[in-house]
């Protein structure tokens, strides 16, 4: 049978620059074929490409588009194609859909672009399309803007608009990034489900795991080339390149505790929990922690130990109130009822001043640690003013100090002049957690601090976390909407869902026995390699 | 900003102070000195701005103006900055009722127009240089009383100076090392977008009447006096005025490479 | 019901905005120096009679203790009475009828045609190649650094004194419009064209232009759809101000063109110090930027129901 994608040789440059390097594939219909890479691997650029919409030079010596010479296609045949024939679902709901205009509009407007119906008949069409998706109120809903939809229901708007034109090529460009793992399970349904009906898939993810259980082919890309191609089952069981087995390692979920998910980290010895001693009080108690934003419950009667040396995982959907539980036990929201306990020490609710001789003992991390940093700072000076308990930016004998940080979190020294701004993404959160390890804190608290991150990334930051820990024994609050890194990271496992935890206990028990119903949903919707 | 946007900016500040503070360097004429066998000269190389109604340098008037004109809008940008300093950052530290109370206030400042509070300030006063500028300084300050507001507000909660709690920092390392500094560069970005749009006020002032009396060469009442040769003799009209455009503009320019917004006051 | 409450609280701020501009009045006028009722009359300048600063001085009961001079002060002004302009030996009130009509018409009529030519450059500014871009650049920074008293010269020179296509002076005349409203007009659409092309911008360069593009829409139709409303947005919430701003340039246009109007008026009574006179128009310009206001907060929410919850 004729494929309906054919690309053979196509290369896309911007400016010179080649983005994208003589990369070809073919994708037939009922199929689906997964682009794996990390961000700068061009695989979005190639998905834009199908569509005649990369903005880039493009050469290739074959690329067929629904059976159309692609590269021959003048810009209103493109216009009749897209939309139509092949259509694209777009990585984030919510910017993907205009947030100054009403859902179905946007849904209505691929039906004003392709076909000869009338007002009405439009927008019966669409009230049908999001039943069919099962969007609940669709007559409600579709009046609607973006910004006024839960999560769900956007993923769902998106691939209402998506099948309105009952296309033949589907391309999902990251359409399971950075969604809560019910979510990703939704979108991957409705996937299926497309290629089921015989439609052809090309999902473009960064994401291995995700991909694996709807692709039936796989090419892996890295700086605009495919370096591994074939079967599912051949790339995740025996992967020839090198690059595959990195991308393969990084995935954490199933790995034991402190082994290595990148390759340059040495095998750490799997570490017991030293037994705690008994004089010593646990690194964290929190008791009872409720907070409202304008009586709106955010957090409701929280409580959880964290014991010296050993990580407490906190997981949960966006909403749920990690972050919250997070801003509470740094003590930077007051909370309504409840305490937090930092090593014996009562730490909230207190006055600022009354805590802060004891702040040297707990660290933060967030997730784009850029923000935290003062613009003005090189990354020496912010190291220095850590260090020197803020009394200058520009003190003096701190500099081997600096030096030490930044070599016990992998950072090249001649970064010390840099602006954070120039850093890369992995860079920037290794500092941070220089920064938040200067004080020599007993406890640090990581609000999803590797969310931001490529796969290779994380797995490197979450190696270094590893070992900090084994050198330091820090106690690590782990916040992360991400089970399969929880999984990893974890001694022990809290699940918050609509501001309360709802399940408690060793990792190994509540990702093996889920006993709350919320903890059963979340572990059959997380994606499993091993 | 780029290090030719720096070489341009330091040419043109360099410029206008030098021509403030000794005009005679550039135009070494009198400004005063009346040839009424000169009048009404159109622009030539003895005269590049041409002459006014009493024969007097056009060019060397205009040279002269900047002092008072750059005076006025420098003083009055100073006395609006000020206030705005003082009533901005008291409404973003302040707790919430305060904070509330002063916006009322700015709200109510901020709905007479400019030129209007200006005028409204004047009638109490009387006009003059000093009463226009008061009148100006007065009637910007609301504007940029409500950005120094927004401006600390936003320091103050951002994820940096929360990082500095995190760290155990107190008050006043926070205020001193972060939100100062940090509030420094886009309130000089702020002050030069504003001295361009208040010499225009001032020298609108001086157009209407209320501001420096003729003779003096400042740009507005030169502007004032040349309206009624308008058709006669452009020229007195057209230079003071572009005096005030290049001003205007290049402060503009500036404000917005050291990050200004789009529109300041 | 939301639409009611809404009201409601424009109608209680407007309420303490006008107070607190009257309270700032009838400070400023005890401030100057000498006998108040002199300063009413129009400064010692104005040589008022024995007989006219006894009536001031009965009228605004300036012998009562301040506080009761405060409250009838206000008093008077809830029951809309101004009091009569020296100046112009009429009821303050019967002057503000004549004269906001005109200055109203000129701003909203300059409003308008700023908008227009803004949303014109936007268009050429994102179909325009770098140099274009340049020159769009330098046109914007220039027109919003021109003052009002300027242009209004320039405009005049060349369109009346050389080409003699328009008229000077506003004589009633459709074409004697012109001039004025083009003076207020290209300043603001200066500003309002670099606010615009910045969130236009952004919004031709998002992810859900992206997504119009790939349902099959073209350029042309994603600026229309999309591009538009959010390139309106950040300049519709300035409206208060720019209106605020055109308020202020009008005073100066009226002089240049000799145009009754709010402006012109404003400025005699400036002159001759006639305070009833210029309290009744600092009152009356602040109410027309409350209801501009509310007029476009009201748009705002029907462009972005959700923006304006916030």
């Amino acid at each position: 049978m004729n494929p309906l994608l054919a690309v053979e040789n196509l290369s896309v440059s911007f400016a010179g620059q080649q983005a994208v390097d003589a990369v070809s594939f073919q994708l037939a219909a009922g199929e689906c074929l997964a682009l794996v890479g990390e961000s700068g691997s061009g695989k979005s650029v190639t998905a834009r490409s199908l569509m005649g919409l990369s903005g880039g030079t493009v050469s290739a010596t074959k690329l067929m588009v629904c059976h159309e010479d692609a590269l021959a296609l003048s810009e209103p045949a493109w216009q009749k194609i897209r939309g139509n024939s092949v259509v694209m679902i777009l990585q984030d709901a919510l910017m993907a859909l205009d947030p100054l205009r009403p859902v179905g509009r946007e849904i209505e407007d691929v039906l004003k672009e392709h076909s000869s119906l009338n007002k009405s008949q439009r927008t019966a069409k669409v009230r049908e399309i999001l039943a069919a998706v099962e969007l609940p109120e669709p007559e409600r809903r579709m009046k609607q803007r973006s910004t006024q939809l839960s999560g769900g229901m956007r993923q769902r708007v998106l691939i209402a608009q998506a099948l309105i034109g009952d296309p033949q090529i589907v391309i999902a460009d990251e359409a399971t990034t950075a969604l809560d793992s019910r979510l990703a399970a939704l979108v991957l349904e409705q996937l299926a489900a497309l290629k089921n009906e015989g439609r052809a898939v090309l999902m473009i993810s960064h994401d291995l795991a995700q991909v694996a259980q709807l692709a039936d082919r796989i090419a892996v890309m890295r700086a605009g080339q495919i370096v591994e191609t074939g079967p599912t089952e051949q790339i995740l069981n025996h992967p020839q390149h090198e690059y595959t087995r990195t991308l393969l390692r990084a995935i954490p979920s199933g790995v034991p505790r402190f082994a290595p998910l990148s390759a340059g980290t040495p095998v750490n010895e799997p570490r017991q929990l030293a037994p705690a001693s008994t004089d010593s009080a646990p690194a964290l108690v929190v008791e009872n922690l409720s907070k409202s934003f304008a009586k709106h419950p955010a957090v409701v009667e929280a409580g959880f130990v964290l014991p010296r040396g050993a990580t407490l995982g906190l997981v949960g959907e966006s909403g749920s109130g990690k972050t919250t539980t997070a801003r509470l036990v740094l003590g930077l929201e007051r909370p309504d009822t409840g305490s937090v306990t930092l090593l014996g020490d009562r730490f909230a609710p207190h006055s600022e001043a009354a805590r802060r001789g004891l702040r040297e003992n707990i660290g933060a991390i967030y997730q784009n640690p850029l923000g935290s940093f003062d613009p003005r700072y090189s990354v020496g000076q912010i190291l220095t003013d850590a260090l020197s308990a803020g009394r200058s930016k520009r003190a003096t004998g701190y500099k081997d100090q600096v030096g030490r940080l930044l070599e016990q979190v992998e950072l090249d020294p001649v970064l010390s002049t840099r602006n954070p701004r120039e850093l890369s993404g992995g860079q920037r959160q290794r500092l941070a957690i220089a920064r938040a390890l200067a004080p020599e804190p007993k406890v640090l608290v990581l609000d999803e601090p590797v969310s931001a991150l490529d796969v290779s990334i994380q797995a490197t930051v979450l190696d270094l976390l590893d070992r900090l820990q084994q050198e330091t024994g820090t106690s690590y609050l782990f916040i992360s909407h991400d089970l399969s890194v929880i999984e990893h990271m974890s001694d022990f496992v809290a699940v918050m869902h609509r501001g309360r935890i709802v399940e408690q206990g060793p990792t190994a028990q509540v990702f093996g026995d889920p006993q709350h119903e919320y903890t059963r949903i979340l572990m059959t919707a997380m994606p499993r390699l091993r | 900003m780029s290090r030719t946007a720096k070489i341009l900016s330091s040419l043109f500040i360099l410029f206008w102070v030098l021509t403030a503070f000794a005009p005679s360097l550039i135009a070494p004429a009198d400004p005063l000195a009346i040839n009424p066998s000169q009048a009404f000269q159109a622009p030539s190389s003895a005269h590049i701005f041409g002459t006014d109604e009493s024969g007097r340098d056009v060019f060397t008037r205009v040279i002269h103006g900047a002092g008072d004109s750059l005076y006025i809008g420098l003083a009055a940008t100073a006395l609006g900055m000020g206030l705005a300093l003082v009533l901005g950052t008291a409404a973003a530290l302040a707790p919430r009722w305060l904070d509330e109370v002063i916006l009322r206030v700015l709200e109510a400042l901020y709905s007479v127009p400019s030129l209007l509070m200006a005028l409204l300030i004047i009638a109490f006063t009387g006009p003059g240089v000093g009463p226009a500028i008061v009148a100006v300084g007065l009637s910007t300050a609301p504007g940029y009383a409500r950005l120094v507001r927004s401006q600390i507000r936003t320091l103050k909660n951002s994820e940096m100076l929360e990082a500095a709690t995190v760290l155990g920092r107190g008050t006043w390392l926070k205020v001193r090392n972060h939100l100062v500094p940090n509030a420094l560069q886009p309130l000089l970005a702020l002050v030069t977008l504003g001295i361009g749009q208040a010499v225009i006020w001032a020298a609108a002032l001086s157009f209407l009447g209320l501001g420096t009396p003729p003779p003096a060469p400042e740009w507005g009442a030169m502007l004032s006096a040349g309206r009624t040769y308008l058709h006669l003799a452009w020229w007195l009209s057209f230079f003071p005025g572009l005096a005030i455009v290049v001003v205007a503009a290049g402060s503009t320019l500036i404000g917005r490479a050291l990050g200004g917004k789009v529109k300041a006051v | 019901m939301k639409l009611l409450a809404w009201l409601g609280r424009k109608v209680g701020g407007a309420l303490v905005v006008l107070w607190l501009v009257a309270t700032a009045i009838f400070i400023g006028v005890r401030l100057i120096p000498g006998d108040p009722a002199e300063a009413i009359m129009g400064g010692p300048g104005s040589q008022a009679s024995a007989e006219a600063l006894a009536n001031a001085r009965s009228e605004y009961g300036l012998d009562l203790p301040i506080i009761s001079q405060y409250f009838l002060f206000l008093a008077k002004l809830i029951r809309l009475d101004f009091g009569t302009s020296y100046s112009f030996k009429d009821p303050v009130l019967q002057i503000m009828g004549e004269v906001l009509p005109p200055t109203i018409n000129l701003a909203l009529l300059a409003l308008v045609v700023a908008w227009l030519l803004a949303l014109l450059f936007a268009l050429l500014a994102m179909r325009a190649n770098k140099f274009g871009r340049l020159l769009g650049n330098a046109v914007e920074i220039v027109a919003a650094a021109v003052p009002h008293f300027w242009l209004g010269a320039v405009l005049i020179m060349l369109f009346s004194s050389m080409l003699g296509w328009l008229p000077a002076v506003a004589n009633g005349t459709p074409a004697g419009l012109v001039l004025p409203v083009l003076t207020l007009a290209l300043p603001l659409a200066g500003f309002l064209t670099q606010l615009m092309r910045d969130s236009l911008n952004t919004a031709m360069g998002s992810q859900f232009a992206l997504a119009a593009r790939a349902r099959g829409e073209s350029r042309l139709t994603v600026f229309r759809r999309h591009g538009l409303r959010h390139a309106a947005l950040p300049a519709l919430g300035l409206t208060g101000w720019a209106f605020s701003s055109l308020l202020s340039g009008a005073v100066v246009v009226e002089a240049i063109f000799a145009r009754p109007g709010l402006g012109r008026s404003l400025l005699s009574a400036v002159l001759a110090r006639d305070i009833p006179m210029v309290t009744g128009i600092a009152l009356f310009s602040a109410l027309v930027y409350i209801v501009v206001m509310a007029l476009t907060e009201a748009i705002e929410r029907l462009i972005d129901p959700a923006g304006a919850e916030s």
